[in-house]
């Protein structure tokens, strides 16, 4: 330790750090400037960007000694709440802020190309930010808000409205708009605090006297623990307490019906990266000391590492898992048919069988998993990074035999989710413990490495597709045989498993249907849920094939799609109730905004486009956990300042569900989204949401919200009729006024409020959301049922290398319906996102392993799409209004990245005319599929 | 978190440098940008415990010419060369070349003579040290075997630098201090040993000076690097393709083994013969993102892309 001088912000600070310090963990922990966030502490993510003397350096790969003398700048120098500099102000306004974490990084890159290039081009941005990733925007919405800043700095005015939103919807009507807060583009409410670096994430949140904790894990794929030996460890000064698996032996898991995992391995491991002890200590570098002094005494078993093998009889092999029923890998068979699928296919006109491949992917968060816990007269305290509060608190009371009145969960602002932190995890249960153990605060927070291993990711999968058509092209039977490989544990996997054939029975009508699904256990890292859950593969099989079968009809494949589209108000054959439909105008749109006619067949050769449409749940209706709580609960309070104070349990992780509550409120009160404050998310505070997962949020706490409004409307008039003689139903509430048409009586919001509250004071009211009920009465008939749908289509265009075989998606047009945009600006940013990922598993991502180990647990080589890779998107809203969402609206958040990959690979297709089946796209596959069209095409001559 | 290295000190000028190296003797290592070094140490793969940083020599910054050669300060910051109207007007490949480094953000740190250094990189090597033990540590780390190769007994780490190539087919020279304050002058191409293991002949206690590269009017270079992504990628083949008025092409790749692989060939040879002879030269091995076969393919459509933008024939 010695003194170190730096300037940061123009304040001079005198701390003491090791020379080995890094200068973000300086500015970080030592000087609590947590606007600098860490992504990958290799300098491949940019979120710790800070300038020095006006350059941008990446602080976590920089020595903090050598910057004494210089002048540091972050995000905190920029400005703050209410004068925000106007960079600032552009990415707040243009919507170019999802969860925040990669924002402080983004707005600091820019400041150092705008020192440089006072007027750059579009291109230039991109290149500007190309070291900064994001994984929410699809960095359309950054480019654009920084486009206007540059435009705003030199006088231009913004050809990009200013509101942020391209205001392409099919719904649209400005002068109803005016009124309103639904269906106008909002920035969201917490905006301003990220943009400032104000906002606190897990890892920023700071306690009194913490312990830090690290982990040891298993360097084998399967194997028996022998012997775990602390003693050399426990000799360190510093280290608080050696946890083992022995101490926390209650089994957890998402699913009441997959309880297969202990937060700390017992006996065996089940994977490379699963934790086999856990160290508390004063310092994380004592901790990671200590870890490296544990030694483990494994004995390697057989590990199984691909799906076909865990599938059959292991026969000697000791199994993953004792509790599998048979003498396998096999976690869960889910099966469902209707009709009979071998003898449709045999009476059908046409028929075609393929198969795919899909390797698995990851979330690719930018904030890695972090956590606090602490113990003291209320029990147990947690903030962590969590997309599911709820089931969070429910599986710490279940380990650790607390009543749940004795546990509180509190998310913070959490730095994207996307399924990776929906389920409870072993860190989380582990420092939960260790807190009520130790008695002190206990911190943890993982490498990118550790998120990796942690995964919860798309399950890598196989499957076997066959359909039958008409002679006029509509799909008369489809039938799928599917293997998706769980890894080591059973998290959403059931759902997973379901997913996977179910959401193949819409958006196109089938009477004839039929999928069986095994998902196996292998020695690998657990895949769980991840946007667009367990229908993303299986979507693209079935548009893949139907872009095969247009071609051997020589049916024009928006044609075909059109022909065997399900209409709106109908039953699917697996009974899903479909009410609001926009399948046909999503095409429509994306048709005519790409030219699809004058350029399908018709571009050069290298140069295609293709298509393809999807739909998704609104929310499951079936709850994971059996019982008749509402899905979602959600509170008002309005008390004699005026302000409404929204409570609910929903998870904000950057979709922007804290906005839309506001919205929704606001909308049915009258009053403008500054008169409400929303508290979410932290289960002693909050009623239960039952969490961000399924696309269930808008849907389920967007409808609890609105019932909440409209009870508390009703409760402020009848006080306001009792104080003033009027009937209510002479009464309205609009404009942050109450008054009668005639004016005979108008009170503002607030002198409304004081007469509403008199004698009974402040006013509180609930609303909840429950499903109906819905579906068939077979078994099985639950999965995948939701109380509305959403659909979309899109168009990709791309260009292929045939010298190198890469692939250069150069535009997509996508359309969703999303019944109601409550906020057109969240809804866009939503649709961009998911398409930026879903272009992400076309062309670069994947989990790859090494004898169950794996191999790109990074930035480097987990190629997530930087801003210099991703296409010209055109994204349009599609409104259907839903007769049951609040204000129409339904899910747009996951649906709309299902047609994206196949629309990619059915564009390479139109391009050179080879059809992918396996995904990622390798370029290597390309050539060698170009090789193969080309010999054939000799033999043919 | 970075852990193992104990001592950071800061050198002003040469003399400061060699004054550090000769306190701290073997034990020490140079360091300018550090994206590179930096993440090493981040996976304790480098774990020398003190390091001088030379980021604020300033003599050893910036570009300048003479009538016959273009001196290139080791400390220049890639974006600096990037930018440089020196290079631009006499090595534009340089400014390609430095693009295709990193990211932005990289490029704003990273120094040419940090690139010219960086450490080979291997997939079963550039990992954490919980991964490298689970995988049974390679040659690289101490251990007994190649991992890549399955056992292999020598180490096929890439050499993966992309400013290099270019200077290589430039004939770029360097000037090297060592810690008693001698010079000497070396060829950039001798620098490189071949061996994974220890790929560089220059040692921790030397530094470079300055790089120097003979002006050639007639010098048009070809600049080509393989990598998914736009962006933040490491090479997995780079390839420098130059001619002069010689009738002499030279050819330097990256990517394809532990050092560049070299080749000075006849105009006249076909690019199909003159790609066999390249990877006659190249031990690439499976150890990178791409497949060995694919990266050896592409060495051709690399070279046939060049001839064709230098209007070989």
């Amino acid at each position: 330790m010695r003194i170190l001088n730096l300037n940061i912000n123009n304040v001079d600070y005198t701390v003491t750090a090791e020379d080995h310090d890094t200068l973000v963990n300086v500015i970080r922990n030592k000087i609590n400037l947590t606007g600098t966030k860490i992504g990958c502490e290799q300098g491949s993510c940019g979120a710790c960007t800070v300038l020095v003397d006006g350059e941008p350096v990446q602080s976590c790969i920089a020595p903090a000694f050598r910057y004494e003398g210089k002048k540091i700048t972050t995000i905190e120098s920029l400005g703050k709440a209410g004068e925000l500099h106007a960079l600032q102000q552009k990415f707040v306004e243009h919507g170019a802020i999802q969860c925040g974490y990669c924002t402080p990084g983004m707005v600091m890159s820019t400041l150092a190309l705008i020192n440089k290039n006072p007027n750059p081009n579009r291109d230039e941005i991109k290149d500007a930010i190309s070291g900064n990733l994001c994984r929410c925007t699809g960095y359309i919405k950054i480019i654009n808000a920084i486009e206007a800043y540059a435009k705003h700095i030199n006088n231009e005015v913004s050809k990009i409205s200013s509101c942020g939103y391209n205001g392409n919807c099919s719904n649209n009507n400005e002068s109803e708009q005016k009124k309103h807060l639904v269906g106008v583009a909002k920035p969201y409410i917490e905006a301003t605090k990220k943009v400032t670096g104000a906002a606190e994430y897990a890892d920023d949140i700071v306690v009194k006297n913490p312990l830090y904790c690290k982990f040891v894990r298993s360097i084998y794929p399967h194997a028996r623990i022998l012997s775990i030996d602390t003693s050399e460890a426990k000799k360190i000064k510093g280290v608080a307490y050696i946890l083992l698996g022995n101490e926390l032996p209650v089994t957890f898991g998402v699913l009441p019906i997959s309880q297969d995992e202990t937060a700390i391995a017992i006996e065996k491991t089940r994977y490379l990266g699963e934790i086999v002890a856990a160290v508390a200590a004063e310092t994380e570098e004592i901790a990671q000391q200590a870890c490296k002094l544990i030694k483990v005494k494994y004995q390697p078993l057989h590990a199984f590492l691909e799906m076909d093998e865990s599938i059959k009889d292991t026969g000697e092999k000791e199994k993953i898992h004792s509790h599998v029923k048979f003498n396998n890998n096999i976690h869960k068979k889910a099966e469902l048919r209707f009709g009979n699928q071998k003898e449709a296919l045999e009476a059908a006109d046409h028929t075609l069988n393929m198969e795919f491949d899909f390797k698995g992917i990851n979330h690719g968060f930018t904030e890695p998993h972090a956590a606090t816990a602490y113990w003291d007269h209320n029990g147990l305290t947690i903030i962590t990074a969590t997309q599911v509060p709820h089931y969070l608190h429910r599986y710490l009371a279940k380990v650790l035999e607390l009543p749940m009145s004795r546990v509180r969960v509190i998310k913070p602002y959490v730095g994207g989710g996307f399924g990776g932190k929906s389920d409870p995890f072993p860190h989380e249960i582990i420092i939960s413990y260790l807190t009520k153990k130790i008695g002190r605060p206990v911190r943890v927070r993982f490498t990118r490495e550790e998120v990796f291993l942690c995964n919860h990711g798309r399950h890598p999968s196989k499957i076997k597709m066959a359909i039958g058509m008409r002679k006029d092209g509509i799909i008369s039977t489809l039938d799928a045989d599917i293997v998706i490989d769980g890894g080591a544990y059973g998290s959403f996997g059931v759902v997973t498993s379901y997913y996977n054939g179910v959401l193949l029975q819409a958006p196109y009508k089938l009477n004839n249907f039929g999928f069986r699904t095994l998902r196996v256990y292998t020695n690998k890292p657990q895949s769980g849920a991840m946007r667009g859950h367990g229908a993303v593969n299986s979507r693209f099989a079935i548009e893949t094939m139907l872009d095969v079968m247009s071609e051997k009809l020589n049916i024009d494949p928006c044609e075909l799609r059109m022909r065997n589209f399900l209409d709106s108000d109908t039953l699917t054959v697996g009974q899903y109730r479909i009410t609001s439909n926009g399948s046909k105008i999503s095409l429509q749109k994306v048709m005519e905004q790409s030219d699809w006619k004058k350029k399908h067949k018709k571009l050069p050769n290298g140069h295609g486009i293709g298509v393809a449409c999807g739909f998704f749940i609104s929310g499951s209706a079936l709850p994971i956990q059996w019982n008749e709580y509402p899905q979602s609960v959600v509170h008002l309070k309005v008390d004699l300042d005026g302000r409404v104070l929204v409570t609910s349990g929903a998870s904000d992780i950057g979709q922007g569900s804290d906005t839309m509550l506001a919205i929704i409120v606001g909308e049915v009160l009258g009053i403008n989204i500054d008169d409400i404050f929303v508290l979410a998310a932290d289960t002693m505070l909050t009623p239960i949401d039952l969490g961000s997962y399924s696309s269930r949020v808008t849907f389920m706490a967007g409808n609890a919200a609105k019932m909440a409004a409209e009870n508390l409307k009703n409760n402020i008039l009848n006080n306001v009729s009792l104080h003033s003689g009027i009937p209510v139903e002479e009464l309205i509430m609009e404009g942050r006024h109450i008054f009668t048409s005639d004016k005979k009586i108008n009170l503002t919001w607030n002198e409304a409020i004081e007469m509403a509250t008199r004698k009974v004071g402040a006013l509180t009211v609930s609303g909840y959301y429950n499903s109906p009920k819905l579906g068939g009465d077979f078994k099985g008939a639950g999965a995948g049922l939701s109380p509305s749908y959403s659909f979309g289509a899109l168009v990709a265009e791309v260009k292929v290398d045939t010298k190198t075989g890469f692939i250069k998606v150069i535009n997509m047009w996508g359309a969703h319906d999303c019944g109601k945009a409550i906020n057109p600006l969240a809804v866009e940013g939503q649709l961009e996102g998911s398409w930026h990922m879903g272009m992400g598993q076309a062309v670069s991502e994947e989990m790859s392993y090494y004898n169950g180990l794996l191999t790109n647990a990074n930035f480097i080589n987990y190629k997530i799409p930087t801003s210099l890779d991703i296409p010209d998107i055109h994204s349009t809203i599609v409104e259907t209004i839903d007769p049951e969402g609040p204000f129409g609206g339904k899910e747009c958040g996951e649906g709309a990245l299902h047609p994206s990959i196949p629309a990619i690979v059915n564009a390479v297709y139109d391009a050179v005319g080879i059809r992918i089946t396996s995904l990622p796209i390798k370029p290597e596959d390309v050539l060698r599929k170009l090789k193969e069209v080309e010999t054939l095409n000799e033999k043919a001559l | 978190m970075i852990t193992e290295q104990k001592t950071f000190v800061k050198a002003l000028s040469i003399q400061d440098a060699i004054n550090y190296v000769n306190s701290f003797s073997e034990n020490c290592k140079y360091i300018a940008g550090g994206t590179d070094i930096m993440a090493n140490k981040f996976l304790e793969n480098d774990a020398s415990p003190v390091l001088i940083d030379i980021t604020d020599i300033s003599e050893l910054k910036g570009v300048s010419e003479t009538a016959n050669a273009i001196i290139i300060g080791p400390l220049t910051t890639l974006n600096n060369i990037q930018t440089n109207s020196i290079i631009h007007t006499h090595l534009p490949a340089m400014q390609k070349a430095a693009y295709s480094v990193g990211s932005p953000l990289i490029r704003s740190s990273a120094t040419l003579g940090g690139n010219l250094l960086c450490e080979n990189r291997c997939l079963y090597y550039n990992q954490s040290a919980w991964w490298r033990e689970a995988v049974g540590y390679c040659l690289k780390c101490n251990g007994d075997v190649c991992i890549a190769t399955g056992g292999a007994n020598a180490c096929f780490s890439e050499f993966v630098s992309d400013t290099a190539p270019v200077l290589i087919c430039a004939n770029a020279s360097l000037n090297i201090i060592n810690c008693k304050g001698e010079s000497r002058l070396v060829l950039l191409r001798d620098i490189y040993t071949g061996d994974g293991v220890k790929p560089r002949s220059i040692s921790n206690t030397e530094l470079i000076t300055e790089i120097i590269i003979p002006k050639n009017p007639h010098f048009k270079c070809s600049f080509n690097k393989l990598r998914l992504r736009e962006t933040l990628e490491f090479t997995s083949l780079t390839s420098a393709v130059s001619f002069d008025n010689s009738g002499i092409v030279k050819i330097t790749l990256a990517g394809m083994d532990p050092k560049p692989v070299y080749l000075e060939i006849d105009k006249t040879v076909p690019t199909q013969e003159t790609s066999k002879q390249l990877l006659k030269l190249s031990r690439a091995v499976d150890n990178d993102f791409f497949s060995r076969k694919y990266r050896r393919d592409m060495v051709k459509v690399f070279l046939e892309k060049s001839y064709k933008e230098l209007n070989i024939c």
